[in-house]
């Protein structure tokens, strides 16, 4: 009998354990459960807003790549520019990339541009300058699970309760958090959010309800503005070894030309152009610079000294400014192309120049496709006219030898753009290179722009000869032009008057000269890279 | 006979329902405790995960401005960070706005200024100001005030800005004191941001 009813109360028991470990397991569940969930829509709302910014630049690194390849040496590289992008008019749009583990979509619109003398942006190809590229790009990265909010967003502020206990300590916490989530990660449920509200450029336009790419997903973009690298930025003189000069009573200061012909206003801040006056910049790759005239700019060295006149320096003197000079060679724009035929008609030249000539091309050309000539030697005066007059003529001229002589020149005349690819040396009289571009009294140094090409190395990577250019003033006149000859040893010997800007190997200037960069310059000549000048997160 | 019997041999004796009892009060306390406890461990979670989310959202926040930004400061307490950032966005008020008020919240070009090459957009920046002020975190943009975060687990963020000769980063630490240990050991979370239009101004 006990036996039987003792076997009864057992089972009870066990019934109340198993019940009350049910209930014990149900509680740690549901916690866990609530804890991973939030965990996990939250850490993948974070991760993938960082990732979409990840996908965005990446596509606009694959952009800038593609902007690049038209300065490859390399035709191949050159020929495979936009391979694979849709082109509408000046406009390129990549296609769509996936990129890394977690289905990261990148894509990127390019658009060629300029900005036009007044610094005011405009779309398409500049028709007398260099092209700059706006790119455009968006990444967007898939969520996990369904479409749920982040944590935050679920909170109180307009009374609904949350977990903590009402009027609790964690619930002032919870009530004080704000709401930032979603003003932050903006993450797209079902819609576009940015087409729909913005439009698809965000520019207002064209708003639309687009399908997201993932639904839910989070995108990112960005704006990036990329600058053609051209040889000169605001620098006068700058050299990759020694600098000596210029003469005790000489000076460097600057203006632009845009907004004006060449005054002296270095000493008056009243004036409207003062401003423009103070970039006759000298950068110096060595330990030493020696200055004896007056330096409207700064100085720079490679961790060296300024000696001489130091108190002639009129900006601010740097001694931690190192920087190095790629060897330069012909553009590959150039390279590929045949150049005019030899020949003695008004519109050719012969194989050297070894009387004078007269040059009026047959067509005018371009800035991005000049009318190209080679020649071996030039020993007497070549005059450069426009096709016709009043005509801008853009003419490029490869001289694979020597530009020497007393009897030597080049005479610009207006309306011509002259681009001389020099191989060998210079030694002529500066007085015989005129540059009477837009006129005599005011001519722009960018209408006649010297470029040296870097000799060639040897095994050993020496340079197998040295390249020199030396100009001889004689008579006292006004030079107007641009020297790019990262392997060139540079002396000026006399006290012209110099508008314009030298990068050279070595420098050397003895003379009394008045020299003026045009802060012009800036933004022409050859483009040797590019850069991204700007970036900018659109973040709405 | 046979009821009588039956009635007998069914009951619980004294000592019977006393074991009973505490065997079911212990499972109640039991039951209550770790329900309790439970319901406590949950909470010290959820406010760690929480407030560790507001770190990250601090940091993502500053993060996003900083590299979009021309300049950044910091104060000497490290607790207030200003950064110019362009005014890429037309906002009411805006030269562009008062011709053309349809154009708020669009986009503008950029310029490129002659003077100093840099690339602008308007010919003024958005100043962006992160600041501590008593437990809350405050975004200041123009003067539009947004609170990022804010804690009683006394959230500290700290910032400092680093100058190179090419460019500028900045580094945040922020720390917190969790409700279940009030110890900021173990709490920080660093974030180091580079400058992307670094610019003297």
């Amino acid at each position: 009998m006990k036996t039987k009813r003792n076997t009864e109360d057992s089972g009870s028991v066990l019934l109340v354990v198993l019940g009350t470990i049910l209930i014990l397991s149900i509680i740690g569940a549901n916690v866990l459960l609530n804890c991973t969930t939030r965990l996990n829509t939250s850490s993948s709302q974070v991760r993938a807003w960082t990732d979409a910014l990840s996908a965005a630049e990446t596509a606009g690194d694959i952009a800038y790549a593609e902007i690049r390849k038209s300065n490859s040496a390399d035709p191949a590289i050159r020929a495979s520019q936009w391979v694979g992008w849709t082109q509408s008019g000046q406009t390129y749009t990549s296609p769509e990339v996936t990129l890394g583990n977690n289905n990261l979509k990148g894509r990127t619109v390019v658009d060629k541009c300029y900005f036009d003398a007044s610094g005011v942006f405009k779309l398409g190809t500049d028709p007398s300058g260099n092209i700059w590229y706006r790119i455009r790009s968006k990444g967007t990265v898939p969520l996990p699970g369904l479409k749920r909010t982040g944590m935050d967003d679920a909170l109180v502020a307009d009374g609904q309760k949350h977990f903590a206990a009402f009027g609790s300590t964690e619930m002032q916490d919870i009530t004080a958090r704000g709401k930032g989530d979603s003003l932050l990660r903006k993450i797209d449920f079902r819609y576009d959010h940015f087409a729909a509200t913005y439009g698809p450029k965000g520019d207002g336009l064209n708003k639309a309800l687009v399908p997201a790419l993932y639904a839910p997903s989070i995108s990112r973009r960005i704006e990036q503005i990329v600058t053609p690298v051209t040889p000169f930025s605001d620098t006068a003189i700058k050299s990759a070894t020694t600098f000596y000069g210029l003469g005790s009573a000489a000076q460097i200061d600057s203006y632009d030309s845009r907004k004006g012909p060449y005054v002296f206003v270095a000493n008056n801040p009243s004036d409207p152009r003062y401003p423009d006056s103070r970039y006759g910049s000298v950068q110096i790759n060595s330990g030493v610079a020696t200055v004896k005239g007056k330096v409207y700019g700064n100085v720079s060295t490679n961790g060296g000294t300024v000696t001489g006149k130091t108190s002639n320096v009129y900006g601010s003197i740097d001694n931690n400014v190192p920087f190095t000079l790629e060897d330069y060679y012909l553009p590959a724009a150039l390279s590929a192309r045949v150049p005019q035929a030899a020949g003695t008609g008004p519109a050719q030249l012969p194989s050297s120049v070894t009387s004078n000539k007269t040059l009026t091309p047959s067509t005018a050309g371009t800035l991005a496709a000049p009318v190209y000539y080679r020649i071996a030697d030039l020993t007497k005066v070549l005059t450069v006219n426009p096709t016709a007059a009043g005509t801008n003529t853009y003419v490029a001229l490869r001289v694979t030898g020597d530009f020497n002589g007393n009897q030597a020149g080049i005479t610009v005349n207006p309306n011509v753009h002259l681009e001389i690819y020099f191989e060998g040396n210079i030694d002529v009289k500066a007085t015989n290179l005129k540059n009477a571009n837009p006129n005599t009294t005011n001519p722009l140094a960018s209408n006649l722009q010297f470029y040296g090409i870097s000799p060639p190395r040897d095994a050993n990577g020496i340079p197998k000869f040295s390249q020199t250019v030396s100009l001889d003033s004689g008579t006292p006149s006004t030079l107007a032009m641009t020297f790019y000859a990262p392997g060139a040893d540079i002396t000026i010997k006399g006290n012209p008057d110099f508008i314009g800007t030298m990068v050279c190997k070595s420098f050397y200037a003895n003379g009394n000269v008045s020299w003026h960069y045009d802060r012009a310059l800036n933004t022409v000549g050859e483009v040797l890279d590019y850069r991204i000048a700007s970036y900018v997160e659109d973040t709405r | 006979m046979k009821a009588g019997t039956s009635t007998k041999t069914d009951a619980f004796t004294l000592a019977e329902m006393m074991i009973a009892m505490a065997v079911a009060t212990i499972i109640l306390a039991v039951t209550v405790t770790a329900s309790v406890a439970l319901q406590r461990s949950f909470t010290a979670v959820d406010n760690y995960f929480a407030t560790h989310m507001q770190q990250i959202r601090i940091v993502d926040y500053l993060a996003r401005d900083v590299k979009r930004g021309l300049s950044v400061t910091s104060s000497v307490d490290k607790q207030t960070v200003t950064v110019q950032i362009p005014r890429y966005i037309i906002q009411a008020g805006d030269p562009e706005a008062l011709v053309n008020p349809s154009l708020i919240g669009t986009s503008r070009p950029p310029t490129l200024s002659l003077t100093d090459l840099n690339i602008n957009y308007g010919t003024t920046t958005s100043s962006v100001e992160y600041k501590v002020v008593g437990a809350s975190i405050l975004r200041t943009e123009n003067g539009v005030v947004t609170t990022i975060a804010s804690s009683t687990d006394n959230l500290i963020p700290e910032t400092i800005d680093v100058e190179l000769a090419n460019t500028e980063y900045t580094t945040t630490a922020i720390t917190f004191k969790p409700i279940s240990v009030a110890d900021r050991n173990g709490t920080v979370v660093y974030s180091t941001v580079y400058l992307r239009n670094r610019r003297r101004l």
